[in-house]
């Protein structure tokens, strides 16, 4: 579903992307783990091209989105990204974060995307807060409109970036509750995350990076409970 | 009645009531108002035109842009004027009001494709990649999502450049006599009193930007409070 192929990164004189090479199987829960500054979010930012790779290719569905022709603008609609600070439309009404890109974009009439946002809110247990602004909304609420926002997109694989990081604890686990359902529904998914609780549950493989390298990877139990690499049991050490 | 009096309500009897001078100073105020207006719409057309194009990728665009910002802002509006009246439109037979709005709408443009910048760029980049992420171009996103959130931005700062404008206008009796300097210099003409009509215009301007100002900042409040919802 996912090949990435020599994917290298600079910013400037900055090598923050290596060499990564990945294949991500449809369904897939790829876990990506690792100390700040490994370069976990700018490679997951290169998936949906927010970051142009520097070398190397990425297929989605068998599509290079690397090559110079690519409607980058249709690959984006396959992939559904959640960030760090949810980045929610501040002016639009949640109902409206929702609808805005299946209207604009997929030109879906009106009153069908509001059905399948109001379908949508249903899903991340926010049903009745469809006419309020972000603003009106705790971090762990607007997170969770802004995965119904990618999600109403209908795409196939949702990127995250590290979704709980700017939330205040007790909010993480209704963040985390919702991303376990939709692992569930069987959607593919990229996960930069600190979370190691629901790496362990949820991944299906975890990567662990560092200094712009995939390190190590394997199923969760081989990565948490068996680390191969130094550089992995000193981190996992710090951290567990 | 002391003789100072008598002589200034003459000189006032002069200015504003003998052949209904008057209505030269409300015209005069109505075509201040009313090149300002038409020119801070030019002025937002052509600025949202130029910051757009100076945010972009074009390099040609940039220079484009970047070259009328420095050119209009490094010479004189005077000068502007005078060159737009007298030599572009100098055969064209355009009613003066007509000629100050496009001369004042393309100064102004300048200024306001700087405050429309810097409203584009206060808007976190987040919002962007959120709005490209979902699969929306350049241009929807920055209709639909960031144009939206500067405009709170730059609405405030659009009024200030409307105040200025309002008396930076007055030069624009330097070319024709419709506007409020103009009423001044036509009474002047016939009276031989500069100190009567100039004061009187004085005062008309100050008050006029004292309402404005004054209800321009309430609106800012509102706005402001609005916010927090």
């Amino acid at each position: 579903m996912i090949q990435v192929k020599g994917l290298k990164k600079h910013f400037g004189d900055l090598e923050v992307l290596k060499g990564i090479d990945q294949h991500i199987k449809p369904g897939e829960k790829v876990v990506v783990i690792g100390p700040s500054g490994s370069g976990k979010s700018t490679f997951l930012r290169c998936l949906n091209l927010l970051e142009v790779p520097t070398e190397g290719e990425i297929l989605i569905e068998g599509e290079s989105i690397t090559a110079p022709k690519t409607n980058v603008n249709k690959i984006r609609e396959k992939m559904g990204m959640v960030f760090q600070q949810f980045n929610l439309f501040p002016h639009l009404t949640v109902l409206d974060n929702i609808t805005l890109a299946p209207v604009k974009v997929k030109k879906m009439p009106k009153a069908d995307a509001e059905k399948l946002a109001r379908e949508l809110l249903e899903k991340v247990g926010l049903a009745d807060k469809a006419e309020s602004y972000p603003a009106q909304l705790s971090g762990g609420q607007q997170q969770r409109i802004a995965i119904a926002r990618a999600l109403a997109m209908q795409p196939d694989i949702m990127l995250f970036d590290e979704p709980t990081s700017a939330l205040d604890p007790e909010m993480v686990g209704e963040v985390l509750n919702v991303m376990k359902d939709l692992a569930n529904a069987g959607m593919t998914m990229v996960v930069v995350t600190h979370e190691m609780g629901f790496a362990r549950e949820v991944g299906s493989r975890v990567l662990f990076m560092d200094g712009g390298y995939v390190v190590e990877e394997g199923t969760p139990d081989e990565v948490f409970n068996n680390p191969q690499n130094a550089r992995t049991k000193e981190f996992l050490s710090k951290i567990l | 009645m002391p003789e100072w009096l008598v002589n200034l309500l003459d000189r006032l009897n002069s200015t504003f009531i003998v052949d209904g001078r008057w209505q030269w100073f409300v015209s005069g105020l109505g075509y201040t108002l009313l090149i300002t207006l038409f020119a801070v719409i030019l002025g937002f057309v052509i600025g949202v035109l130029m910051a757009l194009m100076r945010l972009s990728k074009s390099k040609i665009l940039k220079a484009i842009s970047g070259t009328y910002i420095d050119v209009i802002r490094g010479t004189p509006t005077m000068v502007q004027l005078l060159i737009i009246n007298y030599i572009i439109f100098a055969s064209a037979n355009i009613p003066a009001w007509i000629v100050g709005s496009i001369a004042f709408g393309i100064n102004s443009g300048a200024y306001i494709a700087e405050i429309v910048r810097g409203g584009i760029l206060s808007v976190n980049i987040g919002q962007t990649e959120a709005g490209r992420s979902l699969g929306m171009t350049p241009k929807q996103t920055m209709i639909s999502i960031v144009m939206p959130q500067a405009m709170k931005n730059i609405l405030p700062a659009l009024g200030n450049e409307f105040v200025v404008l309002i008396k930076e206008t007055a030069v624009v009796g330097m070319v024709s006599n419709i506007d409020l300097v103009g009423a001044a210099r036509k009474v002047q003409s016939l009276t031989y009193d500069y100190l009567i009509p100039l004061l009187s215009i004085a005062v008309i301007y100050y008050v006029v930007i004292k309402i404005i100002s004054t209800f321009l900042s309430k609106l800012e409040k509102g706005m402001r409070k609005a916010d927090k919802r």
